[in-house]
């Protein structure tokens, strides 16, 4: 039996994904103040005891604000990491509120977006009920 | 949350095979936590769909695209630079995912790969049991917080039908009676006055879309 290899990270996609609403992402990164205004909008972040890990503004820095930084050459590893980010700390509810307008859920989404056209999901499966 | 199940293939291949291309979309919500119609299952119908096409010398084309939700326009939205490539499309979410689907993208036609079957709880990975029908007037605080529209078969009010038997439910004797359970629980906290009082029934008839606007 041969185990196979995951597929190498195919960064020409992502930059494809990336480009196509690049102006959307610049703007948003560029002009988050780091206010934290939107951290209470965040269930999430008030249930984890506010821990800053679970700031909207955090989460889509750590995500696609790495994919964008990186031009789309982020390894497997990083992109696992990302993975983690958008999909356990964030449940796209949308019911986060940026005073600046810039619009969390849709990035965070971009984010998986780009996870998904890698196949780096979220395993329902993972993890049984103890 | 939501569970679905995916229908019969037979039944999906029947609803799509005079069309060419067809995209098949996942729902990132509900229906992937219950392991119905997330990315993992789009891939698989999709390579199951074409393996049939294939078999049986048929045009159509299967492509997978999982969004994040169907039930919100902003994830909707990402699928409006490729639908129209498709000449018809399978949601994999419930049906109103499906439904929202089909109203924002009025020209494509819109079909159900999965069946809608419950809200539910999690037993396990994979084990679902419906809890809720959303009747819009929740009477668990009064009984025991057993739900006795889905959990009765008979969706009884006020008390059991007179058929349970052993403790269990005479429309299914594997289900364990409804009412019984009401009873123990209510008996155990000292509450059995809960039920004491006649409740009206649900009046189920000419019953219209509800539109749930959250007051604060
Ligand atoms: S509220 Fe908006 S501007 Fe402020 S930190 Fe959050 S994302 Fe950035
Ligand atoms: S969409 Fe994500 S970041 Fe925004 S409030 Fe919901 S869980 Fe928090
Ligand atoms: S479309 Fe249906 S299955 Fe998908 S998240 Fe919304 S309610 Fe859940």
């Amino acid at each position: 039996m041969t185990i196979q290899n995951p597929p190498e990270i195919d960064s020409r996609k992502i930059r494809e994904i990336l480009w196509e609403r690049k102006k959307e992402v610049v703007v948003s990164l560029k002009s988050c103040a780091h206010c934290a205004l939107c951290a209470d909008s965040c269930f999430l972040y008030r249930c984890r005891k506010n821990d800053p890990k679970y700031m909207p503004s955090h989460k889509v820095i750590n995500s696609i604000g790495t994919i964008y930084k990186k031009k789309g050459k982020v390894t497997r590893a990083e992109l696992e990491e990302i993975r983690d980010i958008v999909w356990k700390r964030c449940v796209l509810c949308t019911r986060c509120y940026c005073p600046l307008g810039i619009d969390i859920p849709s990035l965070i989404s971009l984010a998986r977006q780009i996870c998904r056209s890698q196949g780096v999901v979220h395993d329902f499966e993972e993890g049984k009920i103890e | 949350m939501i569970k679905v199940t995916q229908k019969d293939l037979k039944e999906i291949v029947e609803t799509v095979q005079d069309y060419a291309q067809i995209l098949i979309v996942g729902c990132g919500g509900c229906a992937s936590v219950c392991l119905g119609g997330g990315q993992k299952e789009v891939d698989r119908l999709c390579a199951e769909l074409n393996l049939v096409f294939k078999a049986e010398r048929k045009p159509g084309r299967a492509t997978g695209y999982t969004i994040e939700r169907q039930c919100n326009p902003v994830f909707i939205d990402e699928l409006k630079q490729i639908i129209d490539k498709y000449d018809c499309a399978l949601s994999m979410a419930c049906g109103a995912g499906c439904q929202y689907m089909a109203e924002l993208y009025p020209g494509v036609p819109m079909f159900p790969a999965v069946d809608t079957v419950a809200i539910g709880i999690d037993r396990d990975i994979g084990v679902y049991e419906e809890r809720c029908r959303a009747c819009g007037e929740c009477v668990v605080g009064y009984t025991g917080g057993v739900c006795p529209v889905t959990r009765c078969a008979k969706g009884l009010f006020n008390g059991p039908c007179g058929g349970t038997s052993g403790s269990m439910c005479e429309v299914n004797p594997n289900i364990p009676c409804a009412w019984v359970e009401i009873y123990n629980r209510l008996k155990d906290q000292n509450r059995l006055d809960n039920i004491k009082k006649i409740r009206p029934t649900v009046k189920w008839q000419n019953q219209t879309q509800r539109t749930l606007i959250q007051k604060r």
